[in-house]
C-alpha cells in the first residue's frame, strides 16, 4: 500500500528508551500528526522514517520499498522525501528559484526549472522567482520551503513544527494553504507538533505519545478531543475542572448534580474532569434550574471568555471553577448566575488517592 | 484500495487470512462509497463490524493458546475500539446524506485496519512466529 509504514521501531539514546516499539502508518493522501510534549520521541521516530536517524530496530517502509531495516539504511537522499521544518532552512545567498531547483539536481535544467515555477505558482509565490530568501517574510519562505519540499514529488513529507516560527495570524494562514497544497498533492504527511490545536486542525489521525515514548492513543482528532483515554490526553488541550468522588449507581455525585458514568463500577474511585466549555452558565429560569454560582472573574480572549465561578451554597461551597463560553461574558444580562454540566465534555477514570 | 502486502503481514496464516477477509471487506465499502452505492454501503459497514469483532474473538484465543505473556494487554486494546466500531456504524448511516461522512468513514476504514488492527498487532509477531512454527 503507497504511503509511510513504520514497524516496531524501538530507539534509545544510550540507556534511555526513547521509542518504544511504536509501529504507524501514512496511507497516501493522508496527513498523520504526532502529537506530544519535547522528549517523547516524535522528532526521533521522524528523524527515522526520513534517514537522518539511524534505524535500531524495526523497518520503515515507503510505498512498499523497505527503506530501512537492521543492517540496510537508505540514505535520506535516495528516500524521495520532502522536508518542511521549523527553520525553513533556505538558502539565503541563493534565488527563490535556485532554492526550489536545488532539490530537482536528477533533472536536466530547462526541466528542473520549469517545475520549479509550477511549485511556486502552487504556493502563490511565482513572481519572487528572482529574489533572495531575505527579501520574503517569514510566511513567504514557509511557502518556498513547501514549493521546495513537493517539487521532486516526493512519496513522503515530513514536517517537523513547521508553522512554530510565525506568529498567530500568519501561523493560522499558512497552515490552512500548507494542508490545501498537500490534499492536493495526494501525498502521505507526517507531522510532528507539540500543539495539540495545530495537530486538531491538521490531522486525519493523531497518534498522542507520552514521555516513556509509547502511543498512548490514535484517532481521529474527534476521538482525541471527545473520548479521550485518559487524563493526560484529556488534559492536552488546556485546564481542567475535576472532581474526586466514588461511583454510586452509575453515578458520580457533584455540586453539579449526579453525572452519570459508564466508564466505571459502583464502589470504584474516579475522577471526573470536566472541560472549561462543557460547564454552560444560564439565568436558572429554565426547567432545570442548575446550580447557582458566584463569578469571581471574566476575561475575555477574543471569540470567548473564561470565567472563573465558585458555588455559592452546599458542602463545597466556595470551590471555584472555570467556565469557557463563547463571546463576552454579561454580568448585567445574565443576574443570578447558574450552572449546569454538558455530559459531553466530561470525562470519568480511575483515579487511586495518594 | 487497501491491500496487505508484506510488509502488513504478522506471518501467522490465521491471523492474515482474517486480516485479508477484512481488508476485502473494506474494498467493498469503499467501492460502495465510490460508485456512491450509499444503501449498500449502509449494509456493508454491519458486516464488517461483525467480522471484526469475531476475528478479535479468534486472535485473543489463539494469543491465549500460545500463553502470549501480554494477552490481556491485547484483549483491552481490542475492546477499546468498540467506540470507533459505534462511529463506523453512526457514519454509515449518514453517507447517503453527508458527503463527509462519506469521507470521514472511507478514512476511519483505512486507519482502523493498518493502524489500529495490523499495526498493534505486530506487537506480538515475533513472539506468535516463533511460537507457532513448525506447529501450526
Ligand atoms: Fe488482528
Ligand atoms: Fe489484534
Amino acid at each position: 500500500m503507497d504511503g509511510l509504514h513504520m514497524v516496531g521501531i524501538e530507539h534509545a539514546y544510550g540507556n534511555t528508551n526513547v521509542l518504544n516499539n511504536v509501529s504507524l502508518t501514512v496511507p497516501a493522501g493522508e496527513l498523520v500528526c504526532l502529537l506530544g510534549p519535547s522528549g517523547c520521541g516524535k522528532t526521533t521516530l521522524l528523524r527515522i522514517a526520513g534517514g537522518m536517524e539511524k534505524l535500531q530496530a524495526g523497518t520503515v517502509t515507503i510505498d512498499e520499498e523497505i527503506v530501512a531495516e537492521p543492517g540496510h539504511q537508505l540514505p535520506p537522499e535516495d528516500r524521495k522525501i520532502g522536508y518542511m521544518f521549523q527553520d525553513y532552512a533556505l538558502f539565503p545567498h541563493l534565488t527563490i528559484i535556485d532554492n526550489v531547483t536545488f532539490g530537482l539536481f536528477r533533472m536536466d535544467k530547462a526541466e528542473a526549472v520549469k517545475r520549479a515555477m509550477e511549485m511556486l505558482d502552487l504556493v502563490g509565490m511565482a513572481q519572487h522567482a528572482a529574489k533572495h530568501p531575505h527579501m520574503l517574510s517569514g510566511g513567504q519562505q514557509q511557502r518556498i520551503a513547501l514549493a521546495r519540499a513537493l517539487a521532486p514529488k516526493p512519496r513522503l513529507v515530513l514536517l517537523d513544527e513547521p508553522f512554530s516560527g510565525l506568529d498567530t495570524n500568519m501561523r493560522a494562514k499558512i497552515r490552512e494553504e500548507t494542508l490545501m497544497i498537500l490534499k492536493h498533492t495526494n501525498v502521505a504527511t507526517m507531522m510532528v507538533t507539540h500543539d495539540p490545536e495545530e495537530a486538531m486542525f491538521m490531522a486525519d489521525r493523531i497518534k498522542v505519545m507520552g514521555d516513556n515514548g509509547k502511543v498512548l492513543q490514535s484517532g481521529r482528532p474527534a476521538d482525541i478531543y471527545y473520548k479521550p483515554v485518559d487524563e493526560y490526553v484529556a488534559r492536552l488541550f488546556g485546564p481542567m475542572n475535576h472532581i474526586d468522588g466514588i461511583v454510586h449507581n452509575g453515578a458520580i455525585g457533584s455540586s453539579f448534580g449526579d453525572i452519570k458514568t459508564d466508564d466505571a463500577e459502583n464502589g470504584q474511585a474516579v475522577r471526573l474532569l470536566i472541560r472549561p466549555e462543557g460547564v454552560v452558565l444560564h439565568d436558572g429560569k429554565g426547567t432545570d434550574g442548575g446550580t447557582p454560582v458566584d463569578v469571581v472573574s471574566a476575561h475575555l480572549l477574543g471569540d470567548s471568555s473564561i470565567v472563573r465561578c465558585s458555588l455559592r451554597e452546599g458542602a463545597n461551597k466556595g470551590a471555584e471553577f472555570q467556565v469557557r463560553i463563547a463571546g463576552a461574558f454579561d454580568a448585567a444580562a445574565m443576574g443570578q448566575v447558574h450552572a449546569h454540566v454538558d455530559p459531553r465534555h466530561t470525562f470519568v477514570y480511575p483515579h487511586d488517592k495518594q | 484500495m487497501v491491500e496487505i502486502t508484506r510488509s502488513f503481514e504478522i506471518e501467522v496464516d490465521i491471523i492474515d487470512d482474517d486480516h485479508r477477509r477484512l481488508v476485502d471487506s473494506i474494498n467493498e465499502i469503499i467501492q460502495a462509497l465510490n460508485n456512491e452505492q450509499f444503501e449498500l454501503c449502509a449494509q456493508l459497514v454491519p458486516d464488517f463490524v461483525d467480522l471484526s469483532k469475531q476475528h478479535f474473538r479468534r486472535e485473543e484465543s489463539l494469543l491465549a493458546k500460545y500463553d502470549y505473556p501480554q494477552t490481556d494487554n491485547h484483549i483491552k486494546h481490542h475492546a477499546s475500539l468498540d467506540d470507533k466500531m459505534e462511529t463506523m456504524l453512526a457514519l454509515a448511516t449518514k453517507v447517503a446524506d453527508s458527503p463527509p461522512a462519506a469521507e470521514a468513514l472511507r478514512k476511519e476504514l483505512i486507519f482502523f485496519m493498518m493502524d489500529d488492527i495490523i499495526n498493534e498487532d505486530m506487537d506480538f509477531k515475533s513472539f506468535m512466529v516463533n511460537a507457532t512454527a513448525g506447529k501450526a
